[in-house]
């Protein structure tokens, strides 16, 4: 009788755990992409100052500024939609990068102390918005395992849970950290 | 960074000289250890004699006076050579340490506190016996590093069922990290995935008491290392592609296992080791190029870790 009531309640229990710790990684998931968003939109308030400073010194590439300056206020506006701001996000960090190439020809530029925090600011936030890339596709991992695997697969289509996308990392952002050169160069 | 060439030549130039002097108090040393070991011998004799005539049982009753001999010769041997071991440490090893960096000071007595140790998080256990020696500190480049060669036990029970087991011996090094961040992220070597697979990486995700299983997207990292934290993207900020890359090269190079933590802006990185560092030898010559090799070789990889894993890049809103 006792051995009864044991499988019972573990029979009881154990997609009651499943159930957990697949909502879990649903939230893990969704926790991480906020963080993404909350990311870009810190580096979206560095282009005003990032404009305004630059301004000053790059006559011929006004195009890139006032390009970067419209990118920003349609990534910031409501009306956007999702998809639309993930491809606007990826517009932005290359005109961002252009941006920082076309420096170069500006030593005055480059050398004041204002475009310098700047530009630290800058690649501080680049690689945290990598870093949190990286996380959000290793929640995704995890989530995506437990939506395929058995058993927790067949909970998963119960709760009608499917597989989500990665964030595809570009060859550059992979190595985020020789955006230093510039410095040193 | 300095090559073995370079230390050759400063082998020939400066260390020779001072190892002339300390070779021979080394000799002189060893010669009054042959009289006191003579010494010990006869005393140990005698009262095996002793023994034997008063018909103590011839085991375990020989084992006694051999027992304190030893420990009387060990203890004798301590003492005498004791004056050598500090000379050695003030001429040699401070000398190959200022020879790697200018900037750096040695302190032969000196070792990274009980209390720093316990904040790297890397060893769980709070050792009860803590002792250590041989501590650097100064700048390379920007970065503020220091280590110290460090040896930690735990012992518990008392009287018979005393046991003691090694927390940490190595070498401990502690240097400002070129990044901000808040969390506490520990890599350890991997055990229980090498030897049980994906279920070592179920088990490593119910370790409570470490904090988050940290999976990162690197297969050769994760075969060397586990990862754990208290934030999932701090800890891929702080351990970007190119600094796993960097760990996997430093421990390619060490081939030992190695502990890092990042702690309240600081790297913390545990390098295992059986052998006692930076000791002089004194029943073998001195005057030797591959022990000063040793030396060289075993302080340049605690400083080099600098430059292994970039800690010079500042290109963060840190300075």
């Amino acid at each position: 009788m006792l051995i009864a009531i044991i499988i019972f309640v573990i029979a009881l229990l154990i997609p009651v755990l499943i159930y957990n710790s697949l909502v879990a990684k649903k939230n893990q998931v969704l926790n991480v992409f906020g963080t993404i968003d909350a990311l870009l939109k810190k580096r979206y308030d560095l282009i005003p100052n990032l404009v305004a400073t630059v301004k000053g010194y790059m006559q011929h590439e006004r195009t890139l500024l006032t390009e970067v300056t419209e990118m920003r206020a349609k990534a910031i506006s409501d009306r956007t939609s999702d998809d639309e701001k993930v491809e606007l996000d990826n517009k932005v960090t290359k005109v961002l990068s252009r941006i920082m190439l076309v420096v170069e020809n500006y030593p005055d530029l480059k050398a004041s102390d204002n475009f310098m925090h700047l530009q630290r600011t800058l690649t501080e936030l680049e690689e945290q918005i990598s870093a949190a890339r990286r996380a959000y596709n290793a929640a995704v991992t995890d989530y995506n395992n437990a939506v395929e695997m058995f058993p927790t697969s067949m909970v998963a289509s119960m709760m009608n849970y499917k597989r989500r996308r990665f964030f595809e990392i570009s060859e550059k952002e992979r190595q985020v950290v020789d955006a230093g050169k510039s410095f040193t160069a | 960074m300095k090559t073995l060439d370079d230390l050759r030549q400063f082998y020939n130039t400066t260390l020779l000289a001072d190892l002339n002097v300390l070779e021979a108090g080394r000799k002189a040393i060893v010669q009054k250890l042959t009289y006191v070991g003579a010494a010990v011998a006869i005393l140990v004799a005698i009262g095996l004699f002793i023994m034997a005539q008063s018909g103590v049982p011839s085991f375990p009753g020989i084992l006694f006076p051999l027992i304190i001999g030893a420990v009387l010769f060990v203890f004798i041997a301590s003492l005498l050579s004791k004056g050598y071991v500090r000379k050695f440490k003030g001429t040699i090893i401070q000398k190959i340490v200022r020879f790697i960096d200018d900037d750096l000071r040695y302190t032969a007595h000196r070792y990274i506190p009980k209390s720093t140790f316990m904040t790297s998080e890397i060893f769980k256990t709070k050792p009860n016996r803590y002792k250590g020696d041989d501590y650097v500190s100064g700048k390379v480049g920007t970065t503020q590093i220091e280590f110290s060669e460090l040896h930690a036990e735990y012992e518990s029970g008392s009287g018979k069922n005393r046991s003691r087991r090694t927390v940490f011996k190595g070498l401990f090094f502690i240097a400002d990290f070129n990044k901000h961040f808040t969390c506490k992220t520990i890599v350890l070597p991997d055990t229980a995935e090498k030897l049980f697979g994906g279920f070592g990486k179920m088990f490593q995700s119910w370790n409570v008491l470490r904090g988050q299983l940290i999976k990162l997207e690197d297969p050769e990292f994760e075969k060397f290392f586990v990862v754990y934290g208290s934030d999932q993207i701090q800890a891929r900020y702080i351990l970007s592609t190119s600094l796993m890359e960097r760990i996997i090269n430093f421990k390619r190079k060490t081939d030992r296992p190695i502990y890092l933590s990042f702690v309240g802006s600081r790297v913390f990185v545990a390098v295992s080791y059986t052998k006692n560092l930076f000791e002089p030898r004194l029943f073998r010559t001195i005057l030797d190029f591959e022990l000063v090799q040793e030396y060289f070789e075993d302080l340049q990889l605690a400083a080099g870790i600098v430059d292994d894993l970039n800690l010079n890049t500042r290109i963060w809103s840190k300075q």
